[in-house]
């Protein structure tokens, strides 16, 4: 077990410098580079252009500037040799020196006058993290017995009911579905508020969760889907294993084969899926951000591009493939946890 | 003599009782054909197609409005027919949100109000009636939204051909070369852009390179091939060890042709499948993305963009929130469908069961 959760552990951390990688390469790719906003100003000169540049530190070899944003610049000054690779703003003032992603300093933000891009989406966590939990939850706790009904009467009405119905909501973009939700409960009968994540002036737990259902419930339906999709999947390969004949052929009632034998054999493959759900949910906060005014990190990706602030577009895609990453691989060594074959095999 | 028997034609009595050989694409479209809903869903996606191709011309000959021109006199009204019960309908919803309740009775004068509302926009010539209203600059909805077609439904066709290239490509060099470094290449690509969200990805790239309908299908592409490889490895593991398979290796037949002759017609059809399917998950994801306002930029019209407009007058135009969706939900409907049909016409056991006697 130790190993396998070293390996995947290792593998990880490998995952996570490529993510860097791709960050700091959106970055170079940029078209113009990350001061093109120059261009638009008629009265910039050369000469101004460059000292800027020297000053974001953006005259140095692309790998040194790497360097700087991952390990920092600021102990550049101690070791010989490396203070001529600090950056101007660096080299003027010791306090503006980069501290590296490492050290969790990720720059400041062009667009919010020089707030830290720590500060901005550390505040902005919290409502993401609400939002995709609450969706897991509802996703699971709908999704699963909707799966296990499906497979229970296999062919007959139920199954097809959800098999319809899943069809139905995957043929339209669910952030859509959010918004008729929104138009007709929110705006015409006035059920759920319109959006936002509290009432300005209140904050209470119960006026936040007014807030969250609608979202939430939404944010769950790709979720619903994947899980009830896996479930009865599962439950329909346990249900043609030896070991279920057995224990029918043996006299248990119907209901203690499906509790004792079934569920609990098609429970465990739903931890894999678990990963990919979170992921997705993750990744889909972004839409459900915008159409509910939900002020979580999606929404401060949407603001940050418009803006072009660079520093804070590459901070969020390197903290939320954190989060995947992290995600996957807690629930990877859940599953390890929880069937053996997985900790002794190859694992992947 | 004997030479004689054998160079003389012969009438052929065999021939006229041979039933003609039923290949097995043959019998595909032979089920496809006896399959209603299926082809149900093919002329719903034909007509999709259809529309978007003559949008030019429909909009000039039918509808009367460019999806370009501003009207802002016209900004933001209700569809023409609908423009007298409208304000009742609002009535009604306004109704809801008072103590007495919903006034179902209002429902009378809204549906007597729409049915004359369509039937002097069916009376009146093209250029009069805004069939879907218009949007907040005032251009007609219903020719911004075939005209969306074209960019949408193209948006599919390139992501499904990118994803379907790179998808079976990986999937079958990792299949075919299992457990060797090329396998572990493609692994290790496939582990790192499905652990990262993708979502935040493609936005920032799209935002930055702002590409056209290509660029932007390029992108959806190189970032959507990984469950088509998983897929297409997969079925390779199963059909690696053939004795077929072993026989073209044993005879000498280059990986290629192994791989071409031998192994593709056996996964071709969860090829096509997946490929019908992508069409659809294409449309959508450019939708979205076109949603946020990195996808399809204006002027172009996009089911994605068009509903941009709507954010902040969602509520008191639902018609910008409707119509896109409606297009949206009617192709990729049809697109699902004939993907499930094909499954199931592709699959020759499902054949076997349901023609009986015959398998």
């Amino acid at each position: 077990m130790g190993h396998y959760v070293l390996r995947r552990g290792l593998q990880s951390v490998v995952l996570l410098w490529v993510a860097t990688l791709i960050s700091f390469s959106i970055y170079q790719l940029a078209p113009g580079g990350p001061l093109q906003f120059l261009d638009q100003d008629p009265r910039r000169s050369a000469v101004d252009v460059a000292r800027l540049k020297h000053l974001y530190g953006l005259d140095r070899p692309i790998p040194m500037q790497y360097a700087a944003w991952i390990a920092g610049e600021d102990w550049y000054a101690r070791v010989r040799g490396m203070a001529r690779w600090q950056s101007g703003l660096c080299a003027a003032d010791a306090g503006r020196c980069s501290r590296g992603i490492v050290r969790l300093d990720f720059g400041r933000s062009f667009h919010y006058q020089g707030e830290p891009v720590l500060n901005l989406i550390a505040g902005r966590i919290p409502a993401t993290f609400l939002l995709a939990f609450s969706s897991l939850l509802i996703s699971i706790v709908i999704g699963i017995p909707l799966g296990i009904v499906s497979a229970l009467h296999r062919g007959r009405w139920p199954d097809h009911t959800v098999r319809v119905s899943t069809v139905l909501v995957s043929t339209v973009p669910e952030w859509w579905i959010g918004l008729l939700l929104l138009i007709v409960l929110g705006s015409y009968l006035r059920v759920v508020p319109l959006g936002g994540m509290q009432t300005i002036g209140d904050g209470s737990p119960g006026d936040v969760l007014r807030h969250l259902a609608l979202p939430a419930t939404v944010a769950a339906i790709g979720g619903i889907i994947g899980f009830s999709r896996i479930m009865r999947f599962e439950m329909l390969e346990v249900l043609n294993q030896d070991y279920v004949r057995t224990a029918r052929a043996k006299g248990l009632s119907p209901q203690l084969v499906i509790w004792r034998h079934v569920l609990r054999n098609a429970l465990m493959p739903f931890v894999t899926g678990l990963g990919g759900i979170f992921l997705l949910i993750l990744s889909g906060s972004v839409l459900f951000e915008i159409v509910f005014s939900w002020p979580g990190m999606g929404r401060l990706t949407i603001e940050a591009i418009n803006s072009r602030d660079y520093p804070v577009m590459m901070a969020l895609f390197v903290i939320t493939s954190f989060l995947g990453i992290i995600g996957v691989l807690m629930v990877d060594i859940l599953y390890g946890v929880v069937d053996p074959r997985v900790r002794y095999g190859n694992g992947s | 003599m004997a030479q004689e028997a054998l160079t003389t034609p012969r009438p052929n009595r065999v021939r006229e009782r041979t039933i003609k050989p039923r290949t097995y694409w043959g019998s595909v479209g032979s089920k496809l054909y006896r399959d209603r809903i299926t082809m149900l869903a093919g002329m719903l996606l034909a007509f999709m197609i259809v529309i978007s191709v003559a949008a030019p011309w429909i909009s000039v000959h039918v509808l009367g409005f460019s999806p370009t021109d501003v009207n802002l006199r016209e900004r933001t009204k209700p569809p023409t027919w609908a423009a007298a019960s409208w304000t009742t309908f609002q009535e009604f919803t306004g109704s809801c949100q008072s103590k007495s309740g919903c006034e179902w009775s209002l429902w009378r004068p809204i549906l007597s109000s729409s049915l004359a509302g369509l039937r002097a926009c069916f009376a009146s010539g093209p250029g009069t009636c805004h069939w879907m209203g218009t949007d907040e600059a005032g251009r007609d909805v219903l020719a911004r939204g075939i005209y969306g077609g074209r960019i949408s439904l193209r948006i599919g066709i390139y992501v499904a051909a990118i994803t379907m290239t790179l998808g079976v490509l990986a999937g079958l060099v990792s299949g075919y070369y299992a457990t060797t470094a090329i396998d572990d290449i493609i692994n290790a690509i496939i582990l790192t852009l499905s652990s990262i969200p993708l979502l935040f990805l493609l936005i920032i790239l799209s935002r930055i390179f702002t590409p056209g309908p290509e660029g932007l299908a390029l992108l959806i592409g190189i970032f959507g091939w990984m469950g088509v490889s998983r897929l297409i490895r997969g079925q390779i593991f199963s059909v690696r060890e053939r004795e077929y398979v072993m026989a073209g290796r044993a005879v000498g037949s280059t990986t290629w042709r192994i791989l071409m002759r031998h192994i593709m017609p056996n996964v071709s059809s969860i090829i096509i499948v997946a490929a019908v399917f992508t069409v659809a998950g294409a449309i959508i994801a450019e939708a979205g993305l076109s949603y946020l306002g990195v996808g399809i930029g204006p002027p172009l019209p996009s089911w994605g963009n068009m509903m941009q407009g709507s954010l902040d007058n969602f509520s008191s135009a639902p018609w910008l929130v409707l119509a896109p969706g409606l297009f949206i939900f009617v192709t990729t409907l049809a697109i699902y469908l004939i993907g499930d049909g094909l499954r199931d016409a592709l699959d020759p056991w499902v054949s076997a069961q349901s023609r009986g006697r015959e398998g």
